[in-house]
């Protein structure tokens, strides 16, 4: 923990500086007879920047590494797994189309995180992505992404 | 009786065929969300949130507000079950409910809680019929600097009753404050820090911000610790309903915490969690038997779940009279309320009195239907919590998925959700507060629009919020919020803590 705080530290330190100088450089400080665009940013950019500086002080004074704070083995594993899975299941979206998209992003999850046997890990992954759609795109009336295989 | 004719048409409001069904979808759902752990209201509201662009807002508000009054008490079944706080507000439930769940009376427990918050939930209405329009009128006096003052005092105090740690409560708020900067300037028309790119000149929209940090930033929380807690009871309609003796000793602890609720609830940042710690810690110091706390004393789950549901009421007055948020599912909410068209505030009252109205009419239902409800479906709750998080887990990452496109039908916004869910994880990981940034990014235009006004209108600059009675009041306040972390910083430094 007192690691992530340094490095958290250092990065919000650095990213609240650009902020605030990015702001002056690119809007105007003051307009038509008050603040501009550039006033809030910059004053929201130096208090950040103290912020950090405190977290920064306070923990390189701080002695002891804390408890560890993020997953490791399997735990970091699923984590990564869920990760990879979910930004490629809302990549492939556009090609897949809502149902068969969230059926085999449904069935992959399941199976992967619980060993479920496989009519129940189908079982739930049909029916979810069946009533999914039913109550955005049939009931709300939400258009959700078509897909090229499978249009409706 | 002003107010009766206004109440009358609310129930005129609330009762029809679809707002009565909406109320006891959102109290179903509520429970079910409340009762999942890791899923609190923030996110539940969320969630759910993108169902209601399709309806009007008032069936939409009657549907989120019962399903609020819901997670409230769906919380409490883990609580008292698993020993598993559903959402943060009945953390204190577990201490004694999960005592008597063990003696064999998790039945009184649950029931003693339901018409805790039902006693409580109705209470809560009619304070908040009668306080509501006294506030709206008063706060129409309000210029510039008073409406400013009062977002620093919400945010500086939600900031700092966030976390334990206030340093990184501060630090999320800011963040959350800085990244509603980006997109258009309100004044100048400027897209600010949009790097060229058309959908982040429109902004970072609050609602994939809020279900990302809360809904996918919990799940994915979650996600290593997966396979639900194990429990053995079952429990069946009849074994819910507690006794005489029970209800002797909890009617007073039910009143206490229903005012404390109340009262803590009003104000700006101190939410429900807060109300049931305060509602419990009184309880055990006026009981005649304190050592009996913590063992399973029936007072020690009537109080909390009294003052979290009356605190959960109370809430959404300075939402509607101020259009401040007190908490981030309030937040939430008035980021709905915005969305709809709706501007919160004084003229909510004054310009769509059947949305206020038909809310407050329908609160009373919602009660009713929580209390009802609560009793008749407790074995099928029971059961969702059985429900494994392997197949929870991905189910609520499609319902992310789908709530964040359907917002503006496009991918833009579900990647913004993923980041932001990534970013809740490492949040939550690290100690920082989600609530904070999500109830920054919703009042950061609101309040730099004030700043900027009370500015113009300024002969002394900054000074002038300290130049008129009730702001600086208000900022005074605000500013002693802030020295408290600064002081505790300061201390850190004198005498290094190992």
């Amino acid at each position: 923990m007192r690691q992530a705080d340094r490095v958290t530290a250092a990065l919000l330190l650095a990213f609240s500086v650009a902020f605030s100088v990015g702001a002056l450089k690119s809007y105007q400080w003051w307009g038509s007879g008050g603040p501009g665009p550039a006033f809030m940013p910059f004053w929201l950019g130096l208090v950040m920047a103290l912020l950090a500086s405190m977290m920064l002080i306070r923990s390189l004074k701080q002695q002891h590494a804390g408890a560890a704070w993020f997953p490791r083995g399997e735990g970091l594993r699923d984590i990564l797994v869920v990760l990879a899975v979910t930004v490629a299941y809302v990549a492939l979206l556009s090609v897949t189309g809502m149902i068969i998209g969230t059926a085999l992003y449904l069935a992959v999850l399941i199976r992967y995180l619980g060993r479920h046997p496989w009519w129940l890990t189908l079982a739930v992954a049909l029916a979810a992505a069946g009533f999914n759609w039913l109550v955005f795109v049939h009931w709300l009336r939400v258009p959700m992404p078509e897909g090229m295989l499978w249009t409706f | 009786m002003d107010f009766l004719t206004h109440l009358g048409m609310g129930f005129g409001v609330a009762l029809t065929p679809f707002n009565l069904v909406m109320a006891v979808a959102g109290v179903l759902v509520g429970i079910l969300i409340g009762a999942l752990p890791g899923v609190g209201p923030p996110s539940g509201v969320a969630m759910l949130l993108p169902l209601t662009f399709g309806m009007d807002p008032t069936s939409g508000i009657i549907m989120l507000a019962a399903l609020y009054a819901g997670t409230m008490y769906g919380g409490t079944i883990t609580a008292v079950l698993i020993n598993t706080p559903g959402e943060s507000a009945s953390v204190v439930t577990c201490l004694d409910g999960y005592q008597m769940a063990l003696q064999g009376r998790a039945g009184p427990a649950l029931g003693i809680a339901a018409i805790g918050s039902f006693i409580a939930g109705t209470i809560g209405v009619v304070l908040l019929m009668l306080v509501s329009p006294l506030l709206a009128r008063w706060s129409l006096s309000f210029g510039p600097p008073e409406t400013f003052a009062l977002m620093l005092l919400g945010l500086t105090t939600v900031t700092l009753l966030a976390g334990e740690d206030p340093l990184k409560g501060y630090i999320s708020m800011v963040f959350g404050l800085m990244l509603a900067m980006v997109g258009y300037d309100i004044i100048s028309g400027d897209a600010r820090f949009g790097f060229g790119i058309v959908e982040m000149m429109d902004g970072i929209d609050f609602l994939p911000a809020a279900i990302g940090l809360f809904g996918l930033g919990e799940v994915l929380a979650g996600a290593e610790q997966k396979g639900a807690a194990q429990l053995k009871t079952s429990l069946r309609i009849r074994d819910v309903l507690p006794g005489l003796q029970d209800w002797a000793r909890s009617k007073w602890a039910i009143a206490r915490g229903t005012l404390m609720g109340f009262l803590v609830g009003m104000l700006p940042g101190a939410g429900p969690t807060v109300a049931s710690f305060l509602a419990y810690t009184v309880e055990k110091k006026v009981s005649r038997h304190p050592e009996q706390f913590g063992k399973g004393a029936i007072e020690g789950v009537a109080s909390p779940e009294s003052a979290n549901n009356a605190a959960a009421t109370a809430a959404m007055v300075p939402m509607l009279t101020l259009g401040i948020p007190g908490s981030a599912t309030t937040a939430i909410m008035l980021g709905g309320l915005m969305m709809w068209g709706l501007r919160p505030g004084p003229m909510l009252f004054e310009k769509n009195p059947q949305f206020v109205w038909g809310l407050i009419a329908s609160q009373y239902i919602a009660n009713i239907m929580l209390l009802i409800l609560s009793t008749l479906f407790i074995p099928l709750f029971v059961r969702a919590v059985r429900i494994p998080y392997s197949i929870l887990m991905p189910l609520i990452v499609v319902f992310c998925v789908t709530g964040a496109y359907s917002l503006k039908n496009n991918l833009w916004d579900v990647g913004q959700m993923l980041v932001m869910g990534v970013l809740g994880y490492f949040m939550k990981k690290l100690g920082y507060s989600p609530a904070a940034l999500v109830l920054a990014l919703v009042l950061g235009p609101l309040a730099e629009r004030a700043l900027r006004q009370s500015l113009i209108i300024s002969d002394a600059g900054i000074g002038i919020l300290f130049m008129r009675p009730i702001s600086a009041v208000l900022t005074i306040l605000a500013l002693a919020a802030i020295a408290v972390p600064l002081a505790k910083w300061g201390r850190s430094l004198l005498s290094p803590k190992p």
